[in-house]
C-alpha cells in the first residue's frame, strides 16, 4: 500500500496521477463513491471524507467517543459484527487493508487545529487519525505533499 | 536528552513518545496534565492508561505549576529519572484560563520544562499542533493559539530532538 497525505489542495492527487500514470477510471473519490468500491480501486482519494460518510450512515456515530476507538474495535469483534457496525470506520479500514493491500490511498491531514466544539467533528478527527495511523503503518511508502513538493516520510520511492 | 514530540490530533504522538522511553532502565514518570473533566476526557485518559499499562511508568497528575514538581518543598522527582510529560496543549490551557482571566504562562511553562530537563536523564514532552485550521477564533482562543505556538517554538529550541508525527510516522524536525 502507498499512502499520500498532506493538507487540502497541496497537490496530492496531481502527484499521484503524474507519478503512477493513473487513468480517471482507476481513481475513486471518498466524497461520493459507493463504499465498497474502495476494496477494488487502484487509487482512493479523500479517504477522510469516506470516513465521515461511514460515520453518518451507520446512525451510531455519536456513540463512538465514550468508549474510545479501541473499545469500539473490541465491540466489533465480540458482537458478531452486525452489518451496521461493519461500516464503522476502523473496521472498514481494516477490511480495506486486507482486501486491497496494493491500493494508493490519498488522505488529507485534518488534525492540526483547535479541538472542534461540535462533538461529531471531534469524533471524525479521532476516527480519521486512527484510521490514518493504521494505513500508514501498513503502507510500504508514505509520501507527504506540501506546495506540490513531496517528502517521503516512510519507505523508499517507487 | 530532551525530545519534543508534536503533531495534530490522534496522530500517534503518545504511542511514539512512550516508545522513546521503552528501553530506559531507570525510574520513569508520566506527568499527566489533562484534567479528568467530562466523558471524553475520561475516555482519553482511560485509553492512554491502557496504552501505558505494564510499561513501568509512575503517573503524576499535575495540571499546572510544573516548576513546582522539582521544588524542594513539594513532591520531588529523583535526579536521573525518565520523564514523559503529556501534553503541553492541556498544560497551557490550564495555566492560561485558570481563574477566569487570561494570562500568558509562556515563561512559567518554559521554566518548568527547564527544570525537568535539568533533573532528568531522558525527557520527552508531547505537544499539539493547533494553528493549522485556518479558522478565525474569538480573542481567548486566538490568544491560546498564539501562546501555544510560542511555547512550542521555545520548547523546540530547548530540546535536543524535535519529532513531528504524521499519521503515526515520525518525521524528524531537529
Amino acid at each position: 500500500m502507498i499512502m499520500i497525505t498532506g493538507g487540502a489542495f497541496a497537490g496530492k492527487l496531481e502527484f499521484a496521477r503524474a507519478h503512477f500514470g493513473l487513468n480517471e477510471d482507476e481513481i475513486v473519490d471518498g466524497t461520493d463513491c459507493a463504499p465498497e468500491d474502495v476494496f477494488t480501486a487502484k487509487c482512493i482519494v479523500h479517504y477522510e471524507r469516506l470516513i465521515r460518510r461511514l460515520m453518518e450512515t451507520d446512525g451510531q456515530g455519536l456513540q463512538y467517543g465514550a468508549g474510545g476507538a479501541d473499545e469500539e474495535m473490541e465491540a466489533v469483534g465480540t458482537d458478531g459484527a452486525s452489518k451496521c457496525r461493519s461500516l464503522r470506520p476502523l473496521a472498514f479500514t481494516d477490511r480495506l487493508l486486507c482486501e486491497n493491500p496494493d491500493a494508493i490511498v490519498i488522505m488529507d491531514e485534518i488534525g492540526s487545529g483547535i479541538i472542534p466544539l461540535e462533538k461529531s467533528e471531534r469524533l471524525w478527527r479521532e476516527q480519521t487519525g486512527r484510521a490514518g495511523c493504521r494505513i500508514a503503518e501498513r503502507s510500504d511508502t508514505v509520501v507527504r505533499i506540501c506546495c506540490g513538493l513531496l517528502e517521503i516520510i516512510k519507505g523508499i520511492p517507487r | 536528552m530532551m525530545t519534543l514530540v508534536t503533531g495534530g490530533a490522534k496522530c500517534g504522538k503518545s504511542h511514539y513518545a512512550e516508545r522513546l522511553l521503552e528501553n530506559f532502565a531507570g525510574k520513569k514518570y508520566y506527568i499527566a496534565t489533562m484534567e479528568p473533566y467530562g466523558e471524553e476526557a475520561m475516555a482519553a485518559i482511560v485509553r492512554h492508561r491502557k496504552l501505558r499499562a505494564g510499561k513501568g511508568f509512575e503517573t503524576v497528575e499535575r495540571y499546572m505549576d510544573i516548576d513546582g514538581l522539582v521544588a524542594p518543598e513539594e513532591f520531588r522527582l529523583p535526579r536521573g529519572c525518565g520523564i514523559l510529560l503529556e501534553c503541553t496543549a492541556n498544560l497551557c490551557a490550564n495555566e492560561m484560563f485558570k481563574d477566569g482571566r487570561i494570562c500568558d504562562p509562556t515563561e512559567k511553562i518554559l521554566r518548568g520544562f527547564g527544570r525537568l530537563k535539568d533533573i532528568s536523564a531522558e525527557l520527552v514532552i508531547v505537544t499539539n499542533e493547533v494553528g493549522s485550521d485556518g479558522i478565525s477564533y474569538e480573542k481567548g482562543t486566538a490568544e491560546y493559539i498564539r501562546v501555544l505556538g510560542t511555547v512550542n517554538r521555545l520548547t523546540a529550541q530547548m530540546a535536543d530532538r524535535v519529532v513531528e508525527c504524521v499519521y503515526g510516522i515520525p518525521v524528524v524536525r531537529k
